[in-house]
C-alpha cells in the first residue's frame, strides 16, 4: 500500500531537500528533482493501476481529505510522468536561473499540489492544492524572460480561482458540506447551471480556452523552456480535469438542441471549444516564436478535449481522455526539442535560426514525431484521438462544431511546419556552426516521449485500460475493440495494420532507392537560384513570415485582447486614484483627509 | 495480412499504371485541342524511367529520407484504396480518414525534402501547397462528413453499395458535388489552382531541386496521388464501380474533365485561392450539410 499523504509531504520535502541541496551544488540540486519526481510518477503508477493507494489523512489537518479514483490516478499519473521527464531538463537550465535552489523547491511545490488536486476528495482539498499549484508556479515563470508574464498567468489564475471559490461556497451553503461526488450527484435545476457555469470558467482559465487564451503564449513564450514543458503538458492538464468534473458528473437538466441531441449549454461550450480551436490555430499559424506558436497550438487542443467532452458519449469521451494523454506526451516532447534548441542557441525566434537539423538530427526527429502525433496524422497517438474524436462529432451531427475542428486539424498541418522547415530545415546558418546536439541526459526523455507517442498510436488498444477504468467509473460504456482494432460509429480502424502498410510502402520505395544509380552529394549554397549569384546563406534562407500570404488575410488582433487592455487602463487608473488619496505625502491631500474625518466626526455628533 | 499486403502493392503499382497512362492520354487530348500532335500515350512513362536511371544530385540525409517517406506514404495510401466494390486490399478497412490523414504523412515527407534542399523556392512552393490545402481540404471533409453520416460509414466499399440503391451522391447533393469537383481541382494542383507549382514564378516549387531518382520518385508519387484523390471522388460521387470497365470509364472521364478544364483557366494568387474558397466554396458545403442533416 502507498499512503497518499506521504506521497504529498515526501514531495514537499523533497522540494526542501532540493532547496538545501542547491545551496552547495546547483546541479545536484536539480538532481534531486529527477529523483523525487520520478518516485512520485513510478510510485502513483505501480500502485495506483494496481489499486492499492492507501488514501487515509493523518498528518496533515483534517480539512484535507483524499478520495483515489480512476480519474484522479489517469491524470497523476500522467502529469507526474509529464514532470518526471521535463525534470531531466533541470540540471542544464539550472546555470541560467537566478535561483536555481528556489526553482528546484518550487518546481516539486507544484508536483505535490498537482498530485493533491487530482486526488482531492472534497472541494476545499481541491482548492487548496489548485492554488498551491497557481503559486508556486506563479514563481516558476519569471525565472525566463521576465516578470510581466507571471502577472498576467496570476490574473488569468486569479479569475478561474475566484469562479471556483463561488461555486465551491454556493455548493457549500446549499449542502453544509463539500465533498465532491455527493455534490455533483446532487446539484439540480438552476443551482446545477450555476456550478456548471462558474466550474467551466475555472477550467477555461486553466485549459486558455477562447476568452482566457492571452495568457498561454505569454507565459510559454517567456517562461524558462522546462516550465513551459510543464505548463503545456501538465499544469493545463488541471483545467480538463475540471472540465471533467463539470461536463461529465454534472448534468444539469435543460432545453435540448434536438438537431444535434445535445443539451444547450453543452453546445454553448462546444462553440467555444470551436472558437478556441480556430483562434488558437489561426495565431499560431502566424507566430514567429516556436514556444509561442506551440502555446497557441496547445490551447487548440485543449480547445479540442472540450469539444470531446461536449459531446459527451463514450467514443467522445474516450477520445477526449486519449487526447489528453496524447497531447501531453506530443506537446511536452516538442516543446523539450525546442528547450533543446534554445539551450544551444539561446534563442527560440523562428526567424533567427536555420538548419538546426545538421547539427541536432536526434532532437529533429524528437520534434517531428511530436508534430505528427499533434497535427494527428498516423501513426502517432494524435491520430487515434482525433478519429476518435471526428466520429462523435458526425454521429452528433455537429456541423457547424466540425467545421472548426477541420479547420484546426488541417490549420494544424500548417502551424507545425513552420519551425519544421524555417527552424531545423533551410539553410545551415553560419553564425551556429558550433552548435552542437543535445547532451545524453536530455535526450532520454525527448526519445522516451517520442516512443510512447509511437506505441500509443500503434497500438491504442495497450493504453485503453487507463481510459476504460474511468470510463465505467463515470458510468460510462467502454470503447469497443477487437484485438487491435478499434470499433467507432461509423468504421474500424486497425493502428497496427496502418503502422504496418505504412512501413510496407517506405520499405519498399527504401529498396528501389537502393536500387537507383546512387547521388552525388553537394552543399546547401549550390542550389538552382535563376541566375542570381547568392554568397551568403542568410539571403538564401526562408524564414521570416513564413505564411505571409495568408497571415495578411487576417492582420488584425482578436477583439477580446483590446478589452484587456481596457481593463487594465481602467485598473491602473484605479491604482493611479488610490496612491493619489491613500499613499502620499502630498500636503493638499492630507489635509483633505483631516477636513473630511473631522466632518465624520462630526457628522456622527449632529445625528 | 500478408496476402493483404500483397495485394495492396498490387493495387498501388495498378494505380501507378492506370494514372500515368491516362495523364499520358491526356497530354495527347490536350495536344489535339491545342492543334498540335501530342507525345506518345506512355509519354509518362518515359519520362519516369529518364529520371530513374540518371545520376541525380543529393542535399544531405534529409533530402533523401524525405523522398522516401513520401513515396511509402503515398503507396501505403493507394494500398487501402478499394477499386471497385469488389477489389480492394483489406476489405471493411478502408476507412475514409486514413486516405485523409495518410496522404497527409506522404505530403509532410516531400515537404520536408523540399525544405530540406536549402532553395528558398521549394520552401515557398511548400508554404503555398500548405496554404492551399488548407483552403480546399476543409470544404472536402465538410461534404464527406455529410456523407458518410447519411450512410452511416466511412467505408468507401459500404458507401459505393450505398450509392448503388439510393442514387449517386452527385444527383442527391448537387451543392456538394460542386464543392468536391473544385475541390479536386485544387488536391491535383489543376488550374485555377497550381500556385503551388507555378512553373513561371517559382521555377516548379518544392519541385525545384529535384533531378535524377529523386525526381523519378516524385513522379511516381504524384501519379499515385492523383490516382488516390480521382479515386477517391469516383467512389465518393459518381457511385464507384461493379466492374472494372466502368471504374476505369468513370476514372478517365473524371480525370479528363478536369484536365480540360483547368486549360480554360488562368492561375489565382494564393491568398485569392483561400478567400475563393472560404468565402464562396466553404459556405457552399455547410449549406448542403446543414440541408441534409438538420431538416
Amino acid at each position: 500500500m502507498l499512503n497518499l499523504e506521504l506521497v504529498v509531504l515526501a514531495t514537499l520535502l523533497g522540494g526542501v531537500v532540493a532547496y538545501l541541496l542547491s545551496m552547495i551544488n546547483k546541479r545536484v540540486g536539480s538532481a534531486v528533482t529527477i529523483l523525487v519526481s520520478g518516485a512520485v510518477f513510478s510510485l502513483l503508477a505501480y500502485y495506483g493501476f494496481g489499486n492499492s493507494i492507501d488514501q487515509t489523512v493523518e498528518l496533515i489537518p483534517n480539512f484535507v481529505m483524499f478520495k483515489v479514483t480512476a480519474l484522479g490516478t489517469f491524470f497523476a499519473v500522467l502529469v507526474s510522468f509529464v514532470f518526471f521527464m521535463v525534470s531531466f531538463f533541470n540540471p542544464f537550465f539550472a546555470e541560467r536561473y537566478k535561483y536555481p535552489n528556489a526553482f528546484n523547491l518550487l518546481y516539486l511545490m507544484t508536483l505535490a499540489g498537482v498530485v493533491g488536486v487530482f486526488y482531492a476528495s472534497n472541494f476545499i482539498t481541491l482548492f487548496v492544492f489548485f492554488e498551491l499549484v497557481v503559486w508556486t508556479s506563479m514563481f516558476l515563470i519569471p525565472m525566463g524572460k521576465g516578470t510581466k508574464a507571471s502577472i498576467t498567468y496570476f490574473v488569468f489564475s486569479t479569475v478561474g480561482s475566484f469562479a471556483m471559490l463561488y461555486a465551491i461556497i454556493f455548493m457549500a451553503v446549499g449542502f453544509g458540506t463539500t465533498d465532491i461526488d455527493t455534490v455533483l450527484a446532487g446539484l439540480t435545476g438552476t443551482a446545477a447551471l450555476i456550478v456548471y457555469g462558474l466550474l467551466l470558467v475555472a477550467s477555461f482559465a486553466k485549459l486558455g480556452a477562447y476568452p482566457f487564451m492571452v495568457w498561454l503564449p505569454k507565459v510559454l513564450g517567456n517562461a524558462p523552456d522546462p516550465v513551459s514543458a510543464v505548463f503545456s503538458g501538465g499544469i493545463e492538464k488541471m483545467g480538463a480535469f475540471i472540465a471533467v468534473l463539470a461536463m461529465i458528473k454534472i448534468s444539469p437538466a435543460s432545453a435540448m438542441f434536438e438537431a444535434v441531441g445535445l443539451p444547450v449549454q453543452n453546445y454553448i461550450v462546444g462553440v467555444i471549444a470551436a472558437v478556441t480551436i480556430i483562434v488558437g490555430t489561426m495565431m499560431a499559424i502566424r507566430q514567429d516564436d516556436a514556444k509561442k506558436l506551440l502555446a497557441y497550438s496547445s490551447a487548440a487542443n485543449g480547445g479540442y478535449i472540450l469539444l470531446a467532452f461536449t459531446i459527451g458519449n463514450s467514443v467522445a469521451i474516450t477520445g477526449g481522455f486519449f487526447h489528453i494523454f496524447a497531447h501531453a506526451l506530443a506537446s511536452t516532447a516538442a516543446f523539450l526539442a525546442i528547450g533543446v534548441v534554445t539551450y544551444r542557441t539561446k534563442t527560440s525566434k523562428i526567424s533567427e535560426l536555420g538548419g538546426m537539423i545538421h547539427h541536432m538530427p536526434i532532437t529533429y526527429v524528437v520534434y517531428l514525431a511530436a508534430i505528427i502525433s499533434m497535427a494527428g496524422i498516423p501513426p502517432m497517438g494524435g491520430f487515434i484521438s482525433k478519429w476518435l474524436i471526428f466520429q462523435a462529432l458526425i454521429q452528433n451531427n455537429l456541423v457547424f462544431l466540425a467545421t472548426a475542428a477541420f479547420i484546426g486539424s488541417i490549420g494544424s498541418f500548417l502551424y507545425v511546419f513552420r519551425p519544421l522547415a524555417a527552424l531545423f530545415l533551410g539553410q545551415k546558418l553560419p553564425k551556429y556552426k558550433d552548435v552542437k546536439e543535445a547532451p545524453l541526459l536530455m535526450l532520454i526523455p525527448m526519445i522516451i516521449l517520442t516512443l510512447l507517442s509511437v506505441v500509443a498510436g500503434v497500438f491504442p488498444t495497450l493504453f485503453l485500460p487507463m481510459i476504460n477504468n474511468i470510463m465505467t467509473e463515470l458510468g460510462f460504456q467502454t470503447l469497443m475493440t477487437s484485438g487491435f482494432q478499434i470499433i467507432g460509429f461509423n468504421g474500424t480502424l486497425d493502428p497496427a495494420l496502418v503502422a504496418a502498410v505504412f512501413g510496407t510502402g517506405v520499405l519498399v520505395v527504401f529498396i528501389l532507392f537502393m536500387i537507383f544509380p546512387k547521388s552525388r552529394k553537394v552543399g546547401l549554397m549550390d542550389t538552382y537560384t535563376g541566375g542570381e549569384f547568392i554568397y551568403t546563406e542568410e539571403l538564401l534562407h526562408y524564414s521570416a513570415d513564413f505564411y505571409a500570404p495568408l497571415e495578411r488575410l487576417y492582420r488584425k488582433e482578436p477583439f477580446v485582447n483590446k478589452i484587456y487592455d481596457s481593463i487594465r487602463i481602467k485598473v491602473e487608473e484605479l491604482g493611479a486614484f488610490v496612491r493619489y488619496f491613500f499613499f502620499t505625502n502630498k500636503p493638499e491631500v492630507t489635509v483633505f483627509w483631516i477636513v473630511a474625518i473631522l466632518l465624520f466626526i462630526v457628522w456622527g455628533d449632529i445625528i | 495480412m500478408i496476402l493483404g499486403i500483397l495485394a495492396g502493392l498490387g493495387i498501388a503499382l495498378f494505380g501507378f499504371t492506370l494514372q500515368s497512362s491516362v495523364a499520358g492520354i491526356n497530354r495527347k487530348v490536350v495536344a489535339r485541342v491545342q492543334k498540335r500532335y501530342g507525345p506518345p500515350w506512355y509519354q509518362e512513362f518515359l519520362d519516369i524511367f529518364k529520371g530513374l536511371s540518371k545520376r541525380g544530385v543529393t542535399h544531405g540525409w534529409i533530402f533523401d529520407f524525405g523522398v522516401i517517406m513520401a513515396v511509402g506514404g503515398i503507396i501505403a495510401t493507394a494500398m487501402f484504396m478499394p477499386i471497385t466494390s469488389n477489389i480492394a486490399a483489406f476489405s471493411g478497412l478502408d476507412n475514409f480518414f486514413i486516405f485523409v490523414y495518410l496522404l497527409a504523412v506522404g505530403m509532410l515527407g516531400m515537404a520536408m525534402s523540399a525544405s530540406g534542399s536549402g532553395n528558398p523556392l521549394a520552401s515557398i512552393g511548400v508554404m503555398r501547397a500548405l496554404t492551399q490545402m488548407f483552403a480546399y481540404e476543409v470544404p472536402f471533409l465538410v461534404i464527406v462528413m455529410t456523407i458518410i453520416k447519411v450512410t452511416g460509414t466511412s467505408s468507401l466499399v459500404e458507401i459505393m453499395a450505398y450509392q448503388g440503391q439510393n442514387g449517386w451522391f452527385m444527383w442527391t447533393m448537387p451543392l456538394g458535388f460542386v464543392v468536391a469537383s473544385i475541390s479536386l481541382l485544387g488536391m491535383l494542383g489543376k488550374k485555377p489552382f497550381e500556385t503551388f507549382i507555378a512553373p513561371a514564378e517559382l521555377a516548379s516549387g518544392p519541385m525545384v531541386e529535384y533531378g535524377g531518382k529523386h525526381l523519378g520518385l516524385l513522379f511516381i508519387m504524384m501519379e499515385i496521388s492523383h490516382f488516390i484523390e480521382v479515386s477517391l471522388f469516383v467512389h465518393l460521387f459518381l457511385g464507384g464501380a461493379t466492374t472494372i470497365v466502368g471504374y476505369l470509364i468513370k476514372y478517365f472521364l473524371v480525370y479528363t474533365a478536369a484536365n480540360l478544364y483547368s486549360y480554360l483557366n488562368g492561375r489565382f494568387k494564393i491568398d485569392q485561392v483561400v478567400v475563393f474558397f472560404y468565402k464562396w466554396i466553404l459556405p457552399l458545403a455547410v449549406l448542403q450539410a446543414v440541408w441534409v442533416l438538420w431538416r
